[in-house]
């Protein structure tokens, strides 16, 4: 499953790095600490969380992410996105809580 | 110039954690029966209680600077220290427009009183201080700046509430006076200083960092920061 998959299948908003939208999405990771994703989250994965500071850009290169989702409708901050279109690692966003958005990714990933 | 013993990250009963024994005059008589020369006042996201800390400790013989320990909307605590009451009623003012006002109860979090010199009641904060902030970490060490304060990222080695925790590392980019620590000295091209943190009498004074200065004073702190004019951080412990 591509980038661009889980945009259209929940509805999520492309904030930044859309050249990135091509990268295999290949699991899922939820945390909002920084540190915790630096040493867990594993290469491929989509990484949900509500942190919008430039830091998670240079985490998500660190570990080879897919992908940022930042959730409960919060925005990125410029830097972070110009980091996002540097890297080609997209930030999408949601309305939805974590919660919400990690059952449905999951769900979505289990299917295939 | 001679070395000035501090501790510069002390809380009052007004952060809900600490204890109700930590009153500005209960600190300073312990700081000054521990042979300190300056501490700080150090409260969650609040600089309520500094000026009396203040007026008490010129009393004792005490150097006492104002300061807060803020919450980043990132949830990363860092030291605000302020040079003067007039820079400190404008953070004050700043805080207060970042607040989002999480509700407070006592009965879990503990109590957040403000009290007079006589250890009157004079306030109760009914919303939960320290909560994060809507203020990013870029925009409170702006704000500090703007006010000519110093931005020390607090308990950076901590695995909570700390940039590193919150953040994974420090920005390169963050303009930063000074890292607190607790445990080890890290590999780190910043200023380090320690601190107590205490929440209890008992803990004023358990980390501490002293400085070569002229006088211990808010000024020649932020020149031993910067090493300016033989000022500087001779041990920490």
């Amino acid at each position: 499953m591509k980038v661009t998959d889980i945009v259209q299948k929940l509805g999520l908003t492309v904030f930044s790095g859309h050249e990135g939208l091509g990268r295999e999405v290949t699991g899922g990771y939820s945390s909002d600490l920084l540190s915790d994703v630096m040493g867990h989250a594993g290469a491929g994965a989509a990484w949900v969380t509500i942190q919008t500071h430039r830091n998670v850009m240079a985490i998500a290169s660190l570990r080879d992410l897919s992908a940022v989702v930042i959730t409960n409708g919060e925005a990125p901050a410029d830097d972070t996105m110009a980091q996002s279109n540097e890297e080609g690692i997209p930030i999408l966003g949601t309305t939805l809580s974590t919660f919400e958005l990690s059952g449905r990714l999951y769900s979505l990933m289990m299917k295939k | 110039m001679k070395p000035y013993r501090a501790d510069l990250h002390i809380h009052s009963l007004l952060s809900p954690c600490a204890s109700l024994d930590m009153s500005p005059a209960e600190i300073i008589r312990h700081a000054v029966a521990r042979g300190f020369d300056m501490i700080a006042v150090s409260d969650h996201n609040t600089t309520l209680h500094c000026e009396l800390a203040v007026a008490l400790g010129l009393e004792a013989g005490i150097t006492v600077l104002r300061a807060a320990e803020v919450t980043s909307a990132e949830e990363v605590h860092s030291l605000v220290i302020l040079p003067d009451g007039e820079a400190t009623a404008s953070f004050q003012e700043w805080l207060e427009q970042h607040y989002t006002f999480v509700p407070h109860d006592p009965k879990i979090f503990g109590e957040q009183l403000v009290i007079d010199r006589d250890e009157n009641i004079i306030a109760e904060i009914s919303h939960y201080l320290p909560a994060a902030l809507t203020a990013t970490l870029d925009e409170v060490e702006a704000a500090a700046h703007r006010l000519g304060a110093l931005f020390i990222p607090a308990h950076i080695d901590r695995p909570s509430f700390s940039i590193t925790s919150q953040l994974g590392f420090i920005p390169e980019d963050l303009y930063i006076d000074a890292i607190e620590v607790v445990g080890a000295t890290p590999d780190l091209l910043y200023p380090v200083i320690r601190n107590s943190d205490a929440h209890i009498p008992e803990h004023i004074g358990r980390r501490f960092t002293s400085y070569m200065l002229g006088q211990p004073s808010f000024s020649e702190l932020a020149m031993a920061l910067r090493g300016e004019a033989g000022r500087d951080i001779i041990k920490s412990g």
